[in-house]
C-alpha cells in the first residue's frame, strides 16, 4: 500500500521525471526506487544540479550525508537529498569524491542549511567541503586528534585515540560593552548536555552558538557490519523520547529494501503507536513551557495528563518507552486485541481533560501575556534551515510528513495539521496543543477501523548493496532515515537525520534579540532532542 | 480562578491512585531469566542478543544474563527454540510498592542526611529515556519530594549524583568536574544498562563502557530506562553504604 505507487502518484513521478530529464540530458537516472530519484552527477555537473533543484524547482535540502564506498566503486560518495513535499518524492543525488584528493564542492553559498552537513561529513569522514565559509569542527570537540576519521571503513570500532588539546574558539562579537555567559554543559534542570554560548550587550542576546555532540556515541559507526536483527535496537535508542518513530522508521527502510508489505492491522497500530508517542512528548513539553514561567498549577496538569499517557502505553505493551513494539515486518504482538474497551474509556477521559485544561491555560492572560511574542522564529529563516515539525508549522511552514509521504495506515485517516504564523512560544504551545486533539482523534479512529489478521511478516534475506529512504513525522518534525544493507544480511550505512539536526541552529536565531531568562521558555518550547542530534 | 479551584478540588491526591491501582502486567517487559532445567545451552540468544549481555559460564556450562548489559528488549525469549527464557515481569526487585519503599526510604534519609538528601542529575550520553524517567520522579503520580528527596541545580549542593549514559568522550571531563565539585561524603548511581556497563553502545570509539571507568559507583540501576520504583529502589541501596 505504502511505497505501492497508485497511479497519481506515478503520473506526478513520470512528469518530475520528464522535467529533470529536459533540464539535464546528460544524467543518468541510475533507479527509481518507490518514492526516491536517485541521479547520479559528477564533479562538474553537481553545482549546477543543485542550484536547479534547490533554487528553481524550490526543492529543500533535507538531508547530506557521505558513506565510503572505496571497497566497491574506489571513491567515496555524497549523497545530497532534495524533497519534493509537493508530489512526494525525495531527489537524491549522488557525487564520488576522489580518494586522493577527499575535497567536494561546498553548496553553503547557494544553500545555507548545507553548511552543518559539510562540517559533519568533514569530521567523520575527513572530506574536506571547498569554499565553506567556516569549515570548524562540529562532531567533535578539541579532545579529538586530527586526521583520524571514524566513519572510514579502515577505523576499527572500539579504537580510542589519546586525548588531544585543541581549543575551538567560539564565533565572537566585538564592540563595547558586549560581555559572554557561557552555559552548561551540565544544566541545572534534569535535561541532556549542551553548550550555550551567549553574547550580550545588556539584557538582550545579540548572539547564542551552542556546542552541541557531547551525547556522540558513535551510533552509525556502531551499526555498521551488525545484522538487521541487532541494528533495529540501536534506532530504538537514537532518541528516548522518540523511540517509537525512530524504529518506524528504520523498519519502514528495511521492509523498502525487501520489497515488503506490512499487514493492515500492523500498519494501522503502528498508527496509534506513533500518536501515543507524539501526544506523550507534547505533554511534557506543555509541563515544561508552564514550568519554565513559574505557573505550577498547569504544569501538574498536563504532567497528569502524560502520566496518563503512560498509562495507556503500560496498558498496551508494558513499555513506557514503546520499545520492543515494532519490528522489521510488521509489529511483535497484537497489542490492541481485547483492549479496545479499556484504550476508548481512556482516550475519552483524557480528551475531556485536556480541553478543561486548555480552556484554563490559554485564558490566563498572565500567562498569555509571557508567552506571545518570545522567541520569535522568523518564517523566512525556519523555511531556510528547513525547521520542520511543530517548530516550523508555527512560523508557517506547512509542512507535515504524514500528508506529503503517507505512510502505514495515515492515508486512510483523517485529520488535519494545524498551522500557526507568528513563530513565538505561544504559537508553537498552540500547535502542540491542538496536535494533541489531532492524536487523540487519530488514535479513536485507528480503535474504530483496524481491521483483524496477522501482524507481523517474515522479512527473510535481504539483497547486498540495496539502499532506501524513509520518512516519518516524529513529535518533532520529519525524520528521515537511510539504509545501505551490506553482505550477509547486515548494515553497511546507516544514516539518521532527526529533526532535531535541523531545528537547533533555528532556536540559535529565535532567541536574538531575547533576554536570557527567557531562553529556557524558548528552548522547551522547541523541545530538541540532544541525543537525536549528536546520535 | 474558579476553575482552577474546581481541578484542585477535583483531583486531590493523584499520587496515591498508582500503587493502588494495578496495571495488566502481564506484558510488562521486566527481568528476564533463564530456566536452567529447559536450556541446553545451544548459545542462539548468545549471538543474537544485540548488548551481548547473556554470557556462558564457562565453569558449569550454563547461560547467564548479565542485569547491568541487559537493554529488556525480550529479543531473547523470542528466539530461545526451547523457551527457556521468561520475561517476567519484575522490574528489578520491585517487591515493594512505591509507598513502603519511599517511607523506608525517608526514615533513612532522616537519619543519615538530617532531613533530606540533594541529588544532581548528570546525562553523560544518554538517549534521554532514562532522563525522562528520573524526571517522572518529579510528576505528581510517583512526587519523590514528599520523601524528603530534592533535585538541585549544582552539584556543589548535592549528596549523591545520579548518573545516566555510558561516558562519552566529550562528556568526560565535565562528568568528572561535576564528581569533584560535589562536597565528600558523595555518593553515585548509575542509571541505566549505558551507566552501568555501556548497555548497547559498548565498545563504541566515542564513549567508554559505563561510567564506573572514569568515577568510583556505589550502585548500579539496570534497565533501559529503568523505571521510576527501580530508581527509588537504587537511591535506597545506595544510602545503605553510607
Amino acid at each position: 500500500m505504502r511505497f505501492m505507487m497508485n497511479k497519481q502518484e506515478s503520473n506526478s513521478m513520470n512528469n518530475k521525471q520528464n522535467e529533470l530529464f529536459a533540464r539535464f540530458p546528460e544524467l543518468s537516472m541510475s533507479e527509481i526506487h518507490g518514492n526516491t530519484l536517485y541521479l547520479e552527477s559528477n564533479a562538474s555537473s553537481y553545482h549546477t544540479i543543485c542550484k536547479d533543484l534547490n533554487g528553481q524547482l524550490a526543492f529543500p535540502l533535507v538531508s547530506m550525508f557521505a558513506s565510503d564506498d572505496r571497497e566497491r566503486t574506489g571513491s567515496f560518495t555524497i549523497h545530497t537529498v532534495f524533497a519534493n513535499r509537493q508530489s512526494g518524492i525525495l531527489i537524491s543525488v549522488a557525487l564520488p569524491v576522489d580518494p586522493s584528493t577527499s575535497a567536494f564542492p561546498s553548496l553553503c553559498e547557494l544553500i545555507p542549511a548545507a553548511a552543518l552537513y559539510e562540517r559533519e561529513i568533514h569530521d567523520l569522514f575527513g572530506l574536506r567541503p571547498m569554499g565553506h565559509p567556516n569549515p570548524k569542527r562540529l562532531v567533535f570537540h578539541g579532545n579529538w586528534p586530527k586526521n583520524q576519521y571514524p566513519l572510514r571503513k579502515e577505523f576499527p570500532v572500539n579504537q580510542r585515540p589519546d586525548f588531544a588539546d585543541e581549543k575551538i574558539e567560539f564565533t565572537r562579537i566585538d564592540g563595547e560593552g558586549v560581555y559572554e555567559i557561557p552555559v552548561g554543559p551540565v544544566h541545572a534542570g534534569i535535561i541532556e548536555p549542551g553548550h550555550f554560548r551567549f553574547s550580550l550587550a545588556g539584557e538582550p542576546i545579540l548572539n547564542l552558538e551552542a556546542q552541541l555532540y557531547f551525547v556522540h556515541k558513535g551510533i552509525e559507526k556502531l551499526i555498521e557490519g551488525k545484522t538487521i536483527e541487532q541494528g533495529f535496537y540501536f534506532s530504538e535508542r537514537i532518541s528516548g523520547d522518540e523511540t517509537f518513530t525512530n524504529s518506524l522508521a528504520y523498519c519502514q527502510a528495511i521492509e523498502k529494501i525487501a520489497g515488503l508489505q506490512v499487514p493492515v492491522r500492523a500498519s494501522f497500530t503502528r498508527v496509534l503507536f506513533a500518536e501515543l508517542e507524539r501526544i506523550t512528548s507534547h505533554l511534557g513539553d506543555l509541563a515544561g513551557i508552564c514550568q519554565d514561567v513559574a505557573y505550577g498549577f498547569a504544569s501538574y496538569q498536563f504532567k497528569m495528563l502524560r502520566g496518563w499517557c503512560y498509562r495507556i502505553a503500560d496498558e498496551l505493551c508494558g513499555m513506557r518507552f514503546l520499545r520492543s513494539v515494532n519490528t522489521p515486518g510488521g509489529i511483535r504482538k497484537d497489542f490492541i486485541q481485547g483492549k479496545e474497551e479499556t484504550l476508548t474509556k481512556l482516550l475519552a477521559e483524557l480528551k475531556k481533560e485536556l480541553t478543561e485544561t486548555e480552556a484554563i491555560v490559554m485564558h490566563n492572560s498572565l500567562f498569555v501575556d509571557r508567552i506571545e511574542n518570545t522567541g520569535i522564529l522568523k518564517h523566512k529563516i525556519a523555511v531556510d534551515l528547513n525547521a520542520t515539525g511543530p517548530g516550523g508549522r508555527a512560523s508557517g511552514v506547512d509542512f507535515d510528513v504524514r500528508k506529503a509521504f503517507p505512510y502505514e495506515a495515515y492515508a486512510s485517516l483523517t485529520f488535519e495539521v494545524p498551522v500557526q504564523s507568528d513563530g513565538d512560544v505561544s504559537s508553537r504551545m498552540k500547535v502542540k496543543l491542538a496536535e494533541c486533539f489531532q492524536s487523540i482523534s487519530l488514535m479513536q479512529q485507528v480503535l474504530e477501523q483496524i481491521p483483524q489478521g496477522i501482524v507481523r511478516e517474515e522479512i527473510g534475506i535481504l539483497e547486498p548493496y540495496r539502499s532506501a529512504y524513509s520518512l516519518t513525522e516524529s513529535p518533532r518534525g520529519e525524520n528521515i532515515h537511510y539504509i545501505m544493507t551490506g553482505e550477509n544480511n547486515t548494515i553497511l550505512r546507516y544514516k539518521v537525520r532527526t529533526p532535531s539536526f535541523c531545528s537547533w541552529p533555528a532556536l540559535c536565531h529565535a532567541v536574538s534579540g531575547n533576554i536570557v531568562p527567557d531562553f529556557p521558555l524558548i528552548n522547551k518550547s522547541f523541545n530538541l532532542s540532544y541525543a537525536g542530534n549528536d546520535l | 480562578m474558579f476553575q482552577v479551584i474546581k481541578k484542585i478540588i477535583q483531583y486531590p491526591r493523584v499520587t496515591q491512585d498508582y500503587p493502588a491501582k494495578p496495571f495488566d502486567t502481564s506484558l510488562t517487559s521486566g527481568k528476564p531469566v533463564i530456566h536452567s532445567e529447559k536450556c541446553t545451552a545451544c548459545g542462539e540468544c548468545v549471538t543474537r542478543c544485540p548488548s551481548g549481555a547473556i554470557v556462558e559460564n564457562v565453569d558449569t556450562n550454563t547461560l547467564e544474563i548479565n542485569d547491568n548489559a541487559c537493554i529488556f528488549c525480550v529479543l531473547c525469549s523470542e528466539v530461545c527454540p526451547h523457551g527457556a527464557i521468561e520475561i517476567t515481569g519484575e522490574f528489578e526487585l520491585a517487591q515493594m510498592t512505591y509507598e513502603e519503599l519511599g517511607t523506608q526510604l525517608k526514615k533513612k534519609i532522616e537519619k543519615r542526611f538530617g532531613r533530606s538528601l540533594q541529588i544532581r542529575e548528570v546525562d553523560s550520553g544518554s538517549c534521554n529515556g532514562c532522563d525522562y524517567e528520573i524526571n517522572a520522579l518529579n510528576n505528581p503520580f510517583n512526587d519523590i519530594e514528599r520523601f524528603g528527596i530534592h533535585f538541585v541545580a549544582s552539584p556543589r549542593h548535592a549528596d549523591m549524583l545520579l548518573v545516566t549514559g555510558t561516558a562519552t568522550r566529550n562528556m568526560e571531563l565535565a562528568l568528572l568536574k561535576t564528581y569533584e565539585a560535589a562536597p565528600n561524603p558523595k555518593l553515585v548511581a548509575a542509571v541505566g544498562a549505558c551507566a552501568c556497563s555501556g548497555g548497547i553502545f559498548q565498545d563504541s570509539y566515542a564513549a567508554k563502557n559505563g561510567i564506573d571507568t572514569v568515577l568510583p559507583v556505589d550502585v548500579y540501576i539496570p534497565g533501559c530506562p529503568p523505571r521510576p520504583q527501580a530508581i527509588l529502589y537504587g537511591i535506597l541501596k545506595a544510602i545503605d553504604r553510607l
